[in-house]
């Protein structure tokens, strides 16, 4: 990484906003494009910060920081951005939920967040969400994946539910990437029930996410 | 002894508490709370030891627990307030918590009793599958199977994989005919054991409110089977949890909660867990009113909680709660490994011995192979678990912790590796309900190995 951007790692490390917005401001000043940062600097801390949490050398609470601190930063470089360069920090809009009877959500928090620390915009409508609510909530996105959590057997149905649901929209069923994750689902469930990709962490989730997409390099999975 | 906190004033306070987000609550109050606590009190592992060996430790523990819990609260998701009661509140109602309990019926009767670190009488054995699917035809030979073994003393179920022979659906009609053929289902299991008074902490198959009000009713529930519910993580109710927990107040139930921490969660670290794994035990008896207090610890990758780390703060906390109140507390085996397989019964010395040696009053499980793997579960594990449990009585704190590290060595570099072993209909006469003989074998092996370690099985 370019020594000018150490600050701003230290920053997202340390998950400190406001030194992030400062070194972010005097970057700007300097000439650096909010595309240098995030491919020079933001992307790779986050991908490091991403290993150290599947291989649980942090934990919740600091990567939940450092997705903070980016995203305070992304607000403050938005106005900056020139028309396509959103589409490049960004690898695609994912919804996430556990789905409808089930509240167990700290699994799909640190799916959510791997994912969001991995360069995804996620749109996370927490526990219990209703298969109508989800594929609503996917085609108003335009979402390239629906991420789908759960643990209780009785309400894998409404996992199907979802999926069935999605597949059946006009909009969206043809292009969604659909995943499935959490304690009784399996590769095989997943398969026999029109999911497009199962995974059982959230480090495996970020890396299905890439395979479906066709997003080549991801050196946090690596 | 009676719980003090009245379902009243806990509705009232998750009416009138300090409004915040979720998002908030979980960084601002949890995890900087938590994170707080451990510096303030200094809480660091010396890495030496799995079985803690250090009381005053154990006693900072407690001491943080206390006063993060005091400060952070419980999070109401329906009205987005958080339910608080002071630190004096909390010590009042800890003295006034249930330090025994009858569990079960008739000559099937047992006490679960606060125990001490090092008691010398071993925690109550529930020897059962704990909420892992299993075929509904397979359900009572199951269930006989743990029941029939006289080290179990308690029980609760498998999960029902259909009603009727279609897919259970939470919240619907369905849900309450499964949670009703559960109760039904185990106590014919009981009878034909011949212990039709048993212990059972039900109801399993009752993820929302409506099963649990349907099947824990006052019609064909037996007294001394528990009323049990599960807390949101980290430290969360809602509308749903008060349901069930209103219904089983007034059932004169026994109320049987658990909150189940992630490790690498909210909490961070070992460090962090041991203080929130004990602040979310004190939480289940001032807040919930409850009479016993569970907890089944995951970890974020092998969904299991026999790893080093799991078993460090595990035993550190019970050690907080035995030695600084008179709660009774219980735990979940969950094992990586499967029936029919060594690693499952290391994985109980290891778990079995740090539990006896610190002040757990009950054990559910093993929940073995995870718990997601349908059919893989049987009584002979639970057989097992329950006589290391006893042998760990025996020998001091610091023998056990050599059993335990010996315990772990044996399957620690091997966490990854789904040995899920093989299901109940491989390893048991179904018809007998008896172990075959490779599964007997193991067992037999198994014990003598680990008796020749130290511990008098």
């Amino acid at each position: 990484m370019d020594n000018k951007f150490e600050p701003l790692a230290d920053s997202i490390r340390g998950g400190d906003i406001d030194a992030g917005i400062a070194v972010v401001r005097e970057l700007v000043a300097g000439g650096t494009s909010p595309l240098e940062m995030f491919s020079g600097c933001i992307e790779p801390t986050l991908n490091v910060l991403g290993e150290q949490f599947a291989t649980l050398d942090i934990f919740l609470p600091e990567l939940m920081i450092a997705g903070d601190v980016v995203n305070a930063i992304q607000d403050e470089v938005a106005p900056l951005l020139k028309q396509g360069d959103s589409a490049s920090i960004t690898k695609g809009k994912a919804v996430v939920a556990t789905v409808y009877g089930d509240l167990h959500d700290i699994g799909k928090n640190m799916v959510s967040l791997m994912m969001q620390v991995n360069g995804f915009e996620m749109f996370d409508l927490g526990v219990d969400a209703s298969p109508k609510d989800l594929v609503a909530k996917a085609e108003a996105e335009d979402a390239d994946l629906l991420c789908l959590s759960g643990l209780m057997m009785p309400s894998m149905p409404f996992m199907r539910e979802t999926i069935e649901m999605a597949r059946a929209n006009a909009k969206i069923g043809n292009k969604i990437k659909i995943m499935v994750g959490g304690g009784p689902v399996t590769a095989e469930w997943a398969m026999e029930n029109d999911a497009d990709g199962y995974a059982d962490d959230a480090m495996g989730a970020v890396k299905k996410a890439y395979e479906l997409l066709g997003i080549e390099s991801m050196s946090a999975a690596s | 002894m009676k719980n003090t906190t009245k379902i009243f004033d806990l509705f009232e306070r998750s009416l009138t508490g300090p409004i915040m987000t979720e998002k908030d609550f979980d960084m601002k109050c949890v995890s900087v709370g938590i994170a707080k606590a451990v510096k303030k009190y200094d809480i660091t592992f010396d890495d030496k030891h799995i079985i803690n060996q250090d009381d005053a430790l154990a006693d900072r523990v407690w001491e943080a627990a206390v006063e993060f819990l005091a400060e952070c609260g419980v999070y109401h998701q329906d009205t987005s307030r958080i339910i608080k009661f002071s630190r004096q509140e909390i010590e009042d109602a800890l003295r006034d918590a249930p330090s025994e309990v009858r569990l079960g019926n008739g000559t099937d009767t047992v006490v679960e009793r606060w125990r001490s670190v090092d008691d010398e009488r071993p925690p109550l054995n529930a020897g059962s599958p704990v909420g892992t699917p299993i075929a509904n035809k397979y359900f009572v030979p199951v269930m006989q199977s743990y029941i029939k073994e006289p080290m179990v003393d308690v029980t609760t179920g498998a999960t029902l994989e259909t009603v009727g022979g279609m897919e259970i659906r939470t919240r619907s009609a369905l849900e309450i005919l499964a949670a009703w053929e559960e109760v039904q289902l185990i106590k014919h299991a009981a009878q034909m054991a011949g212990r039709p008074g048993m212990p059972y902490i039900g109801v399993q198959m009752s993820v929302s409110d409506v099963g649990h009000i349907s099947a824990a009713g006052r019609g064909d529930y037996p007294s001394g089977y528990t009323h049990t519910l599960g807390i949101i993580s980290e430290l969360k109710s809602n509308n749903e949890i008060f349901n069930k927990l209103a219904h089983s107040i007034m059932q004169g139930g026994i109320i049987d909660p658990y909150a189940n921490p992630i490790y690498g969660g909210l909490g961070g670290g070992k460090e962090g867990q041991a203080v929130l794994l004990t602040a979310e035990m004190i939480a289940l008896s001032v807040f919930f009113m409850s009479a016993c207090n569970g907890s089944s610890p995951t970890h974020p990758v092998f969904f299991n909680d026999t790893t080093k780390d799991l078993l460090m703060y595990q035993s550190l906390s019970y050690q907080a709660i035995a030695r600084n109140s008179h709660i009774l507390t219980n735990l979940t085996l969950t094992p990586v490994g499967g029936p029919g397989t060594k690693k499952l019964l290391y994985e109980c010395v290891a778990f079995g011995t740090m539990c006896s040696k610190s002040g757990l009053t009950r054990v559910l499980g093993p929940r073995s192979a995870t718990g997601v793997i349908s059919g893989h579960m049987t009584g002979l594990e639970a057989r097992f678990h329950g006589e290391v449990m006893h042998a760990a009585t025996k020998i001091d704190r610091v023998a056990a912790d050599k059993i335990v590290k010996k315990a772990l060595s044996m399957y620690e570099d091997k966490m990854g590796e789904h040995e899920f072993g093989k299901p109940f209909w491989e390893l048991y006469d179904v018809e007998k309900v008896t172990p075959n003989k490779e599964w007997l074998d193991m067992y037999q092996e198994v014990k003598e190995e680990v008796a020749g370690w130290g511990l008098p099985l």
